[in-house]
């Protein structure tokens, strides 16, 4: 169908050759569509992304993109890489490494100038997508003195400078405070509502129920062992504790000592 | 009586901690260069044409008292930059100028530079004598590195290092070196807490280390994990690039403009320089 965006088929990927990271991931996602990979640390969630962006390539099975085969010679090729990568942004986990360039003006600007765009054009995106991220007043710092919050606010700049029709977001909201995790799910709700892919790892359960309609849960055999609709995925409790999505844990509050579980979609007495 | 082994690995320790804490400071503070004052305010394209036309002025100039009017100038100037004149002279006219007394010391006598006598003194049986064209030589080689060094010191004071590199392109220099040493620039404060970091975690699990070989392997091993660290960091920071459009030949943002101020002040420089220069060869 015309409308896929990517297909995942029998992807198995490891590092160094003898450390399996994915084992026989299999998926298609579709333009518009707002999809959340979920899952316990190391089971695959970052590398599925850095395929999905072209940046590694498959050991065996392959992964499709806009109906071209990601293949590692193309992406070597100036100008197929550049339709690709115009196309899918991703924001690293680490804000650190995706900010690279030594202030923030010049980190958003890294992108479209790498695409060839008009150097006014670049100026006018700056000034836009700082306004959108609220970020005017950190344009001419230096990444290393930015907190964390903020570092990951201009990573997202730095993408959307681009305007690209996918954004992969890995682990976008861990560590981050209340008010910057609420600007990011804003920001992403708001992307998905203009018609961009939304694919986000997370392993932070209480955001799924905003960012994604369709979740995928990777489990350590490093494969999906279930897709489906998030609330359907949510409220399945032995899945997620399965999988060490969720935990049981003893608290008091309200005077009184008390066990429960830890879901997302739940109240809890 | 306190432990001999205990002392070195303070002595070390303190080293260590002092080095990163002088690698933060004085490479990647830029409290300076965010002031808003003259220099500051100037296109650091020109104001780095103009520095390199005072540094060329004042090692062409042969005279002391115009090299110390232009080291007047440089005081003048930073007083105008807001920088605080009494930490300007600790990093400008302490230990360099001290240095450079003691390279030229010998020059002062007699017998390497043989003139009218100045001064002389007996010492344990020796006789010593000053000369003035050693006293001379002295003084203008003294002032000549002062200025220098203070030009230079006031330059990187009021220019963000950034803005530094990128005026490197006006000479020809290649946009990846430039994007490269930006890029070095801008995780070297990355590592130094990272290193930082190990150092202190080290600290809290291993405690005292009471044995030089022990102490010998924890360094070992930590510059193994920084090395570690930094290739693998390397690697995703080349995968970032990639997702964003790089295929090797970078392409960066080049923001200066030149403003009537900048052109006000490039020609002020030239006179300056000019008129030194008159001063000191046909006047």
């Amino acid at each position: 169908m015309s409308d896929i965006i990517f297909e995942v088929k029998d992807v198995h990927y490891s590092y160094l050759g003898k450390f399996p990271a994915l084992c026989g991931v299999e998926m298609t996602i579709r333009s518009g569509e707002k999809i959340a990979v979920i899952g316990a640390n190391g089971t695959g969630k970052s590398t599925l992304l850095q395929l999905l962006d072209g940046l590694i390539f498959p050991d065996h099975g392959h992964v499709t993109a806009f109906g071209e085969r990601l293949l590692e010679n193309s992406q070597n090729d100036e100008k197929s890489a550049h339709r690709f990568r115009r196309r899918v942004g991703l924001v690293f986990q680490n804000a650190d490494i995706q900010l690279f360039c030594p202030s923030v003006k010049e980190d958003i600007a890294f992108g479209p100038l790498q695409f060839g765009v008009a150097e006014e054009e670049v100026n006018r995106r700056i000034l836009e997508v700082a306004k959108a991220l609220d970020i005017q007043h950190l344009l001419d710092r230096v990444p290393h003195q930015l907190s964390i919050g903020e570092k990951r606010r201009v990573a997202i700049a730095s993408v959307l400078a681009i305007d690209p029709d996918v954004y992969l977001f890995d682990e976008p909201t861990a560590g981050l405070d209340p008010l910057t995790v609420r600007h990011i799910i804003d920001f992403i709700v708001t992307a998905s509502q203009r018609g961009k892919t939304i694919i986000t790892a997370t392993h932070d359960l209480h955001i799924i129920g905003e960012i994604a309609d369709t979740v995928y849960v990777f489990g350590r055999n490093k494969s999906i062992v279930r897709g489906g609709s998030s609330e359907s995925v949510l409220n399945d409790r032995t899945l997620l504790e399965s999988n060490n999505l969720i935990h049981i844990h003893r608290h008091h509050h309200g005077g009184r000592e008390h066990v429960h579980q830890h879901l997302p979609l739940e109240p809890h007495d | 009586m306190s432990n001999p082994l205990h002392k070195r690995r303070d002595f070390i320790e303190r080293s260590m901690l002092s080095a990163l804490s002088f690698i933060k400071e004085a490479t990647l503070s830029e409290e300076y260069a965010n002031r808003k004052g003259f220099l500051q305010s100037l296109d650091p394209r020109f104001k780095t044409i103009s520095f390199l036309a005072f540094l060329v002025t004042a090692v062409s100039l042969k005279s002391a008292a115009l090299i110390g009017t232009l080291y007047g100038f440089c005081l003048i100037l930073a007083f105008f930059s807001k920088i605080p004149i009494r930490k300007f002279f600790a990093r400008t006219l302490l230990f360099i100028p001290l240095f450079s007394l003691c390279i030229v010391l010998p020059t002062l006598f007699g017998i390497v530079t043989p003139g009218e006598p100045v001064w002389s003194f007996h010492v344990s049986g020796i006789n010593g004598i000053i000369t003035r064209p050693g006293l001379d030589g002295a003084v203008l080689f003294v002032v000549r590195i002062a200025t220098s060094v203070s030009l230079v010191v006031l330059l990187s004071l009021t220019t963000r290092h950034s803005e530094l590199l990128k005026v490197l392109r006006l000479f020809g220099v290649p946009q990846i070196f430039v994007l490269t040493v930006s890029m070095c620039y801008r995780y070297l404060h990355l590592f130094a807490t990272m290193v930082e970091n190990i150092f202190t975690a080290v600290k809290s699990r291993v405690g005292v280390v009471s044995q030089q070989r022990h102490g010998q392997k924890i360094v070992a091993w930590n510059i193994a994990t920084t090395w570690n660290r930094t290739t693998h960091m390397s690697e995703e920071v080349y995968m970032a690039m990639l997702s964003r459009g790089y295929t090797g030949e970078p392409r960066l943002l080049s923001e200066f403009n030149a403003t009537p101020k900048d052109w006000l002040w490039l020609l002020c420089a030239i006179i300056i320089c000019s008129g030194l220069f008159y001063k000191g060869y046909f006047l």
